[in-house]
């Protein structure tokens, strides 16, 4: 360990009340920024698990519709043979799709309502733990949190599209914070449509040796009236929708987490070199560089921050393992790229919380050891 | 280590300008030689902190030069400083300064490590000096754990890990009891004479001058041409002998602080008297003065 290393950290130790400050006050600040970020994540997971675990390649939607939420897609029901016309198809399926209200005893939700053929492939339940995964005319396969909180099971009766359907399969990981998925034949979705020859998307395989990518742009160029994305692209705009819609919080929390761990780090590191800075001032004296004295601080700063922000994404951790637990819908997930914004604004504060106390050292008289007296 | 000579020329220190411009030294000269031990005393605010801290490189002076071996320490910039003050300056102070987080070979080591010794190198040079100086077996101490003299001796490692070729102390006893400052200053009187530093010591304790081959004596931030001083018989005060209040008995004077001293001093001869004892108490009087010092304008004059 350095001479900079050694001394910062025994400053740092101490005082281990002061530490534990330092330390709490950046793992609060970055908790806040991490768990936020974490929540969003996990919650634009979870509204895009639908589209994420479709088994299908490419998504065709009426043009202009990019995403599933709070949109409408309405297309020919010939869209379907008409894309599998194209080259590099191997399967394609329609499912009619719609945001309704499900409801049963006092529990009320939103819901993504998908209308599957009989011998769908793909849109289909993934996890299906009760039941089937095919449900037939007059059924519906639910999600099971929905389905526990409102009492209901297999064989009781829940209302959607204005009728109601019963319920034959229980599936898991279909629900989010807001909405949950629902499945239902497609002909029953249909007719409540008044039975028009129309879908909502089209979910398209591709053939060995075919990319997502170009197959998207061949359909495409291949059939008109309609808009083609890949599924990662569509689950990313789905994504992108939801943090668009947030991202004014996202930033609120965030400045305030920053400017939060900025305040506590600075002024504990502060404090910390207020009260050492006759050791300071005698290092001075002894012919210690400057350059030395800032690093320790630095230092200082940094291995608060450092653990801080170990200390947030434990709890971060804890949290995303604990919240899903408690029967609320909501996963929280920590991406690779929110470590390393955290990361940054963690450093970002250890260097600003350091500037001051750097300043007061820079104009730290050496002479200061000879005439103040403080034994030590 | 090398021998190095600091050359005081005509040094001025003044605070602050105009009508509250306050001069704490006045064109004081000195030169310091190889292997010798120069006690600068003077009263409280007679500037003598302040020459330590210039002859230190800790402070600019206003006006003269300070020479260290030729290299003229007062036209160095700030920033050329921190090497010099670490590679030619053992500082030892009143206040002892140690790092309160680090152990004591730590406090010791890392000054080495400053001057960029190798971790181990300057560990294991630690521990020797620590060991010769008796603290081999509170190698792990922290500061707080120590008395007062290890404390002391702690800095006095510190100040010699790095071989300067002068250390500078500032009322290196003050903190100290009455026999831990002498064992502190043999120390430093050993560490002249056997490793051929020189010590500048600053201090008010006249036991000090014992050790010294020179003593000065720093008022109004001047050396003074002639100086004397004695202890009052009475309450043990060190005064000046050309100012003191004074009374000559069998052919000797006594000197003291102020004339209830002197009332005291003549009374206990009285009663004293009439007890037939008048020579022993004139005796026991005699033991305890102390003729001090005698300095020259250009601190050269000895004891």
């Amino acid at each position: 360990m350095s001479a900079t290393w050694l001394l910062a950290r025994r400053n740092l130790l101490r005082s281990r009340a002061r530490l534990a400050v330092s330390i709490g006050g950046v793992a609060l600040a970055l908790t806040l920024v991490l768990a936020l970020d974490a929540i969003f994540e996990g919650v634009g997971r979870q509204l895009t698990a639908y589209v994420d675990r479709s088994g299908a390649d490419v998504w065709v939607a009426q043009s202009g519709v990019r995403n599933l939420h709070m949109v409408a897609s309405w297309m020919p029901a010939a869209t379907t043979d008409a894309v599998a016309d194209v080259d590099g198809v191997a399967l394609a399926e329609p499912i009619l799709y719609t945001t309704d209200s499900m409801s049963a005893g006092d529990e009320r939700g939103w819901a993504y309502v998908i209308g599957l053929t009989p011998d769908a492939s793909m849109g289909g339940p993934w996890d299906v733990v009760e039941g089937t995964d095919r449900p037939g005319p007059g059924e519906a396969v639910i999600d099971r949190r929905f389905a526990q909180r409102a009492g209901v099971g297999l064989g009781d009766r829940v209302p959607m599209l204005g009728r109601e359907f019963r319920v034959a399969g229980l599936t898991e990981g279909t629900a989010s914070l807001v909405n949950s998925v629902a499945f239902v034949p497609f002909d029953d979705f249909a007719a409540r449509r008044g039975g028009e020859p129309a879908i909502s998307y089209v979910l398209v395989r591709a053939s060995a040796g075919t990319s997502p990518d170009a197959l998207a742009e061949r359909i495409g160029t291949s059939v008109d009236g309609v808009a083609v994305q890949t599924t990662a692209a569509f689950g990313l705009a789905e994504r992108k929708l939801v943090l668009d819609m947030s991202g004014d919080v996202i930033s609120i929390m965030n400045v305030i987490g920053f400017v939060v761990g900025l305040a506590v780090v600075a002024l504990t590191v502060y404090i910390a070199t207020l009260a050492l800075r006759r050791e300071y001032g005698s290092l001075k004296a002894f012919g210690a560089p400057d350059g030395y004295l800032y690093r320790v601080v630095l230092a200082q700063a940094g291995m608060s921050v450092v653990a801080g922000f170990v200390a947030a994404v434990a709890i971060t951790a804890a949290l995303s393992a604990i919240v899903p637990r408690t029967g609320v819908n909501l996963d929280l997930a920590i991406a690779g790229a929110s470590l390393v914004k955290v990361a940054a604004v963690a450093a970002v504060i250890a260097a600003l919380a350091a500037l001051l106390p750097i300043h007061q050292i820079a104009r730290l008289d050496p002479v200061i050891v000879a005439r103040e007296g403080v034994s030590t | 280590m090398n021998a190095l000579t600091l050359d005081v020329r005509n040094v001025t220190k003044r605070y602050g300008d105009g009508e509250t411009a306050v001069t704490a030294v006045r064109d004081v000269s000195l030169a310091i030689q190889p292997s010798e031990i120069v006690l600068i005393m003077g009263p409280s605010g007679s500037g003598k902190t302040t020459l330590l801290s210039m002859m230190g490189a800790l402070l600019h002076p206003t006006a003269g030069t300070i020479r260290l071996d030729g290299t003229a320490l007062s036209d160095l910039s700030e920033r050329q400083l921190p090497p010099i003050r670490l590679r030619q300056f053992g500082f030892i102070f009143q206040d002892f300064n140690l790092l309160s987080a680090l152990s004591i070979l730590e406090n010791v080591a890392l000054v080495a490590e400053l001057a960029g010794s190798k971790r181990k190198a300057a560990r294991e040079k630690a521990t020797a000096i620590l060991t010769e100086l008796g603290l081999g077996a509170r190698l792990d101490f922290l500061p707080e754990k120590l008395s007062g003299g290890e404390k002391q001796r702690v800095a006095i490692a510190r100040a010699l890990i790095n071989d300067p070729a002068l250390i500078l102390a500032d009322e290196p006893t003050a903190n100290l009891d009455s026999k831990i400052g002498h064992e502190i200053m043999r120390l430093l009187r050993r560490i002249a004479k056997e490793q051929g530093r020189s010590v500048v010591i600053v201090s008010h304790d006249q036991r000090i001058r014992d050790i010294a081959d020179r003593v000065l004596w720093l008022e109004d931030g001047r050396f003074k041409d002639v100086i004397t001083m004695t202890t009052d018989p009475v309450c043990g005060m060190t005064v000046e002998r050309d100012r003191a209040v004074s009374v000559e008995r069998d052919g000797e004077a006594f000197y003291f602080c102020s004339k209830g001293c002197r009332e005291e001093f003549l009374g206990r001869l009285r009663s004293e008297d009439m007890g037939g004892c008048r020579s022993a108490v004139l005796q026991r009087a005699g033991s305890v003065f102390a003729h001090l010092a005698s300095g020259a304008r250009d601190g050269h004059a000895s004891d």
